[in-house]
């Protein structure tokens, strides 16, 4: 879990700053505006004037831009928020759909998940309070029932999809899909 | 579509970084004016301006920025405050998606004196936030004749009257960020959540996890 966390994290340093660029940028608005409001009052408009003119324009849509600029990151990054969750959903449902077309026990789906989450068959045992002799058996089912060589290749059926075509879409149509052909 | 960095239709996880910089940086300034700065001094100017423009840019991220930020999130309106107030008291207050009403309100109210704080302070030392700094150094190189007047941009009798109304609504200000601070107790209390923790820092929660 942890190091999923942490682009979340990293993300979160950009906008700040962003930010931190957009108030400075109003502050050498707000300053550069009071002084040559300033100049106004006592000495009325010139040329000089002029120039300061079009540099505070410059400096104030500079902070507006920056603002809508930050909007749109803060708007991106919860848009990605989103769709990785989604996406992480969407696995989850494919894979509990193909466990279901394989006709896994409750048991061999329980072990099979945990297999692709990464764990060996000795802390699978742990997990499961079940002796490790037992895992094996029912990993060898779940191998057997989805026409895999092992446990490579039953992570790769489920890698395999991510890569090729993107995802596919959630609900009863993953239930559908094509057991292994090969 | 909901935010993720809502949670379960309260209040943000984490504020915006433009919402969390302008929120501690004007308290920065309201303490400095309030307690360091000397009154009417170079620094009170400078510190002053900088309170202008963390205004300014929360006012136009009101307009621009994400919804949760934005003024039409939390519409002044001093019956829902009220009514906030007595769930409050009932001890069962609802959660809202961004400031709650009587948060509203008072936001709004620091707001106001604040400007207006910011207004009169700007008005008696002239335009422009070099003017006092000017004014000290000319006194500095020995042009005594500065010291005429004690508010050299304005007439006395004007100064004056903005000098009560400065004095009174940075008063005011610090009335209201008293109150705001008791609220925000009693509403972390009341709903059961750290409701400071959004506005420091901290991580955002994972999206999709309740």
């Amino acid at each position: 879990m942890s190091p999923r966390a942490r682009p979340n994290h990293a993300g979160g340093r950009r906008p700040l700053a962003l930010a931190g660029f957009v108030l400075l940028q109003a502050l050498a608005a707000v300053f550069f505006l009071g002084d040559a409001a300033a100049d106004v009052m006592a000495a009325g408009l010139s040329a000089h004037l002029m120039v300061e003119g079009v540099v505070a324009l410059a400096l104030v849509l500079g902070v507006v831009f920056g603002a809508l600029e930050l909007r749109q990151t803060l708007e991106r990054m919860r848009e990605q928020d989103i769709a990785l969750a989604s996406a992480r959903g969407a696995l989850g449902e494919v894979i509990a759909a193909q466990f279901a077309a394989w006709h896994l026990t409750p048991a061999e789906a329980d072990v099979g998940l945990l297999a692709l989450k990464g764990l060996d068959v000795a802390e699978i045992a742990a997990a499961r309070n079940a002796a490790a002799g037992t895992v094996r058996a029912q990993l060898a089912r779940i191998y057997a029932k989805a026409g895999v060589s092992g446990r490579a290749q039953f992570a790769a059926f489920f890698v395999e999809d991510l890569m090729g075509e993107g995802l596919p879409e959630p609900g009863p149509k993953a239930a559908t899909a094509a057991p292994p052909g090969r | 579509m909901t935010a993720p960095a809502e949670t379960g239709g309260g209040p943000p996880a984490l504020w915006d970084p433009i919402v969390r910089l302008t929120h501690w940086g004007l308290a920065l300034v309201v303490l400095l004016n309030a307690a360091v700065t000397g009154e009417g001094d170079t620094a009170h100017v400078w510190v002053g301006y900088v309170g202008l423009a963390l205004m300014a840019v929360r006012l136009v991220w009101g307009i621009v920025g994400p919804a949760e930020a934005r003024f039409s999130a939390f519409p002044p309106s001093p019956r829902a405050a009220l009514a906030h107030l007595a769930d409050l008291a009932w001890g069962r207050p609802r959660a809202y998606p961004s400031h709650n009403p009587a948060g509203a309100m008072m936001a709004y109210a620091l707001w106001a004196a604040l400007a207006v704080t910011i207004g009169t302070g700007i008005a008696i030392t002239g335009t422009g936030p070099g003017a006092r700094a000017d004014h000290d150094a000319a006194f500095a190189r020995g042009d005594w004749s500065v010291l005429a007047h004690e508010r050299p941009f304005v007439d006395d009798e004007t100064g004056e009257l903005l000098e009560d109304v400065h004095e009174m609504a940075a008063n005011l200000v610090l009335v209201l960020v008293l109150i705001h601070v008791a609220g925000v107790a009693l509403e972390s209390r009341a709903l059961g959540r750290n409701l400071l923790r959004p506005m420091l820092a901290g991580r955002r929660t994972p999206a999709g996890k309740p």
